[in-house]
């Protein structure tokens, strides 16, 4: 049996809804910015509960911009964990900040025991990841950063949809960012970001800078970017963003049977403890596993396509040797590392594929 | 919205014409459920360097990260000037800046380009490239440009995001410079259906250094080996791009017929862009140069005829340009060039009865007035 880790050849394999969209598109000749990237923008901001709703380019551009909108700038630094795709801190220093990374817990989410040494005067925001499609404490971050007087940016890249009691995740922070790269929960067809905030002057500055900074066709207002969002994208993610709630349902029902499933084995491997009040949307399925690299390599071998994310924590990777860290620094990130193994259980997995990764697993294991 | 019975482009239009094969193009990305750097940006790419006669080309997200990555990879420090012309669309001197350089004006001949005899009073000890635009499709004097920036060292970076398939003295442009950065922007003759753009160049070090830079400086899906973005040209626009690189030299055959022929039936009425020695143009914009500009462009608007200028507004005047202090006087040129400039309608789906009402209108306006 085979269990894939991309499904966008299953999700996208009813496509005639998307062209009768895209018709639309093309007829108009709207290809920059305009209606339809507006039209998604106000639907974003209605289903996360948000005044402004800003379409970006990539992930990476929307946490550049989110960065940027806070105030954060050449001189600053910028708190964050070391466990997240590269994006997260190549956008810190891309805004011309320092990264500087706190440890992670045993859920792959940032330590908020670590948040407030990590504090300087230099601090000018704390870049806290949505990591795998899941809350990290917010509660906790928004307290500390509050007292600090410190805005909260949300690396909510992989997170839409994800909620804590209720609230959804790019709601807590001034200004948060996510991800339509194809593998995220919603999903375009490429490159595609959005940003969000309530706060009127960012989102001003946003609609600013992610243009060339115009203000009309004439008028330049500040040194600005080109980081729209592709209406064609904007065309796809809005048809997508209909479905998004059910997809979202369906991974979080695969997780949960493969939770199940791999209940029994936990001397081996096991699922990050999960509390009450947290919904995850599973853009990664997170296990810490024994003999990692072997059991992938068995997954592998027998037609599961397990991956890893990542084995070199940010903090080792050859661009961070300037920052001035070194292995040991953060030993939770770095176990994590070395014993982390993802699992495909997106909406498209079946409950036989389910059983069938599992009974791989035992087999390894036995 | 004002309706126009010859509206400033036509891009509805023109997607029709190829609209079948769109559709296959982009029906095969969706089957192959690979959305990110896959094999239509690999193609794209090695057919945007034959056809632009250099040996790489590289698919980036859009014109201005293009500029913005190359001048990156440059290493500019704090303080280092990078010439440009203050006659362009705003990302020419914005990647400057942006890439922590100080964008540094020359005016532009009568041409609408960077005047070399100006080039070298503008070089200083702190100069580090020099950025010749190739506005409206036509291409800067590159031989003359080059040669200065041979003798003193310096980088050129060809912006070329206007004149895909330009060419001087038989030689495209992308071709001449150390690196050139086009745009794919839908109002391009090679455009996608939203942003894209491109970088060529002959130096295989700095085309392995960008296919890192413009993907998180990821040397393999592990190894990051310096900070950088997500500059990507899309997979989707790459499978769409090749199917109109294969229409552009038809496109652009009929565009420069339709330009010619302004040419030859407006030259009594304004100043229209003639093609100078070994240069071919490929007319991204047609910008003529009129008497009473204003009043013949809202003439033109009046009777249906959607007339731009491209642009009101140098960029050592703009807002943003404050800290470089500049003034109005620096760029004689270029204020009298700004003051004249109109960009009439000009696409390959415009018609001979479109381009007549266009003439008829402008010589009507001078005979009345």
């Amino acid at each position: 049996m085979q269990v894939k880790y991309s499904y966008l050849d299953q999700q996208f394999a009813e496509i005639e809804a998307y062209f009768r969209d895209l018709r639309k598109l093309v007829a108009s000749g709207e290809f920059t910015l305009g209606p339809f990237v507006e039209a998604f923008e106000r639907k974003f901001a209605a289903y996360i509960g948000v005044k402004h709703a800003i379409g970006t380019n990539t992930g990476t551009g929307a946490l550049i911009l989110s960065l940027k909108a806070v105030g954060v700038q050449p001189g600053s630094e910028v708190i964050t964990v070391a466990n997240t795709f590269i994006a997260t801190v190549g956008a810190i220093v891309a805004a011309g900040a320092r990264p500087v990374f706190v440890d992670c817990d045993e859920r792959y989410q940032i330590d908020v025991t670590k948040i407030e040494s990590a504090i300087t005067p230099k601090t000018a925001a704390i870049l806290p990841v949505h990591w795998a499609g899941c809350p990290p404490e917010m509660d906790k971050i928004l307290e500390i950063a509050d007292r600090r007087g410190i805005p909260v940016v949300e690396d909510a890249c992989p997170a839409v949809g994800a909620k804590i009691n209720g609230r959804f995740a790019g709601t807590f922070g001034k200004v948060s960012a996510f991800s339509m790269h194809p593998l995220k929960p919603l999903n375009v067809w490429g490159d595609g970001g959005i940003i969000v905030t309530d706060d009127d002057r960012a989102a001003e500055f946003l609609r600013l800078y992610h243009n060339h900074g115009l203000v009309d066709r004439d008028h330049v207002e500040i040194w600005g970017v080109n980081d729209r969002l592709q209406p064609f994208q904007a065309v796809v993610g809005s048809r997508v963003l209909d479905t998004v709630e059910s997809l979202v349902e369906a991974r979080i029902r695969n997780a949960r049977l493969l939770d199940d499933g791999l209940k029994g084995l936990e001397f081996w491997i096991r699922p990050p403890h999960r509390p009450a009040g947290y919904r995850e949307v599973y853009q990664l399925y997170l296990v810490t596993a024994t003999r990692r690299d072997a059991l992938v390599k068995f997954l592998i071998e027998h037609g599961v396509e397990a991956k890893v994310h990542y084995p070199i924590p940010i903090h080792l990777q050859n661009a961070a040797r300037n920052l001035g860290y070194k292995r040991g620094d953060f030993p939770i990130c770095e176990r994590q590392a070395d014993d982390i193994v993802t699992l495909p259980a997106h909406q498209h997995i079946t409950k036989e594929q389910i059983d069938y990764t599992v009974s791989i697993i035992q087999e390894f294991y036995r | 919205m004002p309706s126009y019975t010859v509206p400033y482009s036509a891009l509805a239009t023109e997607a029709s014409l190829v609209k079948t094969e769109l559709v296959r193009a982009v029906e095969n990305v969706l089957d192959s459920g690979r959305y990110i750097l896959g094999p239509e940006v690999a193609a794209f790419e090695s057919e945007f360097a034959k056809y632009c006669q250099t040996k790489f080309a590289a698919g980036i997200s859009n014109g201005t990260s293009a500029l913005h990555l190359v001048l990156r990879g440059i290493g500019l420090d704090d303080g280092d000037e990078v010439i440009t012309v203050p006659n362009s669309f705003v990302a020419s001197a914005s990647s400057i800046a942006l890439a922590g350089a100080k964008p540094v004006f020359v005016d532009i001949c009568d041409d609408g380009n960077m005047d070399p005899q100006r080039l070298e009073d503008a070089i200083t000890k702190r100069t580090r490239a020099i950025v010749p635009v190739h506005l409206t499709g036509r291409p800067a004097k590159m031989t003359d440009i080059l040669e200065i920036a041979r003798r003193r060292n310096l980088f050129v970076l060809e912006d070329a995001a206007q004149a895909v398939g330009a060419s001087l003295d038989g030689k495209r442009v992308g071709s001449w410079g150390d690196a050139a950065c086009f745009s794919l922007h839908p109002l391009k003759n090679l455009h996608a259906f939203g942003d894209g753009g491109m970088v060529t160049s002959q130096d295989q070090d700095l085309m392995a250094r960008l296919a890192k830079a413009r993907n998180h400086g990821l040397a393999n899906r592990e190894q990051c080996d310096f900070w950088s973005f997500n500059s990507r040209l899309d997979e989707m626009q790459a499978a769409m791009l090749r199917v109109q690189l294969r229409h552009l030299d038809a496109w652009t055959e009929t565009r420069r017929s339709l330009a010619l022929r302004y040419n030859d039936l407006l030259r009594p009425y304004v100043a229209v862009p003639e093609e100078g020695p070994g240069e071919r143009c490929v007319f991204q914009t047609y910008v003529v140069k009129a008497d009473r500009r204003d009043e013949l462009r809202q003439y033109l608007n009046e009777r249906g005829v959607e007339a731009l200028i491209h642009y009101a507004t140098p960029i050592h005047l703009q807002p943003a340009a404050k800290g470089l202090g500049y003034s109005a006087s620096d760029f004689p040129e270029t204020m009298r060039h700004v003051g004249k400039i109109m960009s009439l309608p000009l696409y390959p789906t415009l018609t001979h009865t479109q381009q007549d009402r266009v003439i008829e209108i402008i010589s009507s306006f001078y005979r009345k007035n």
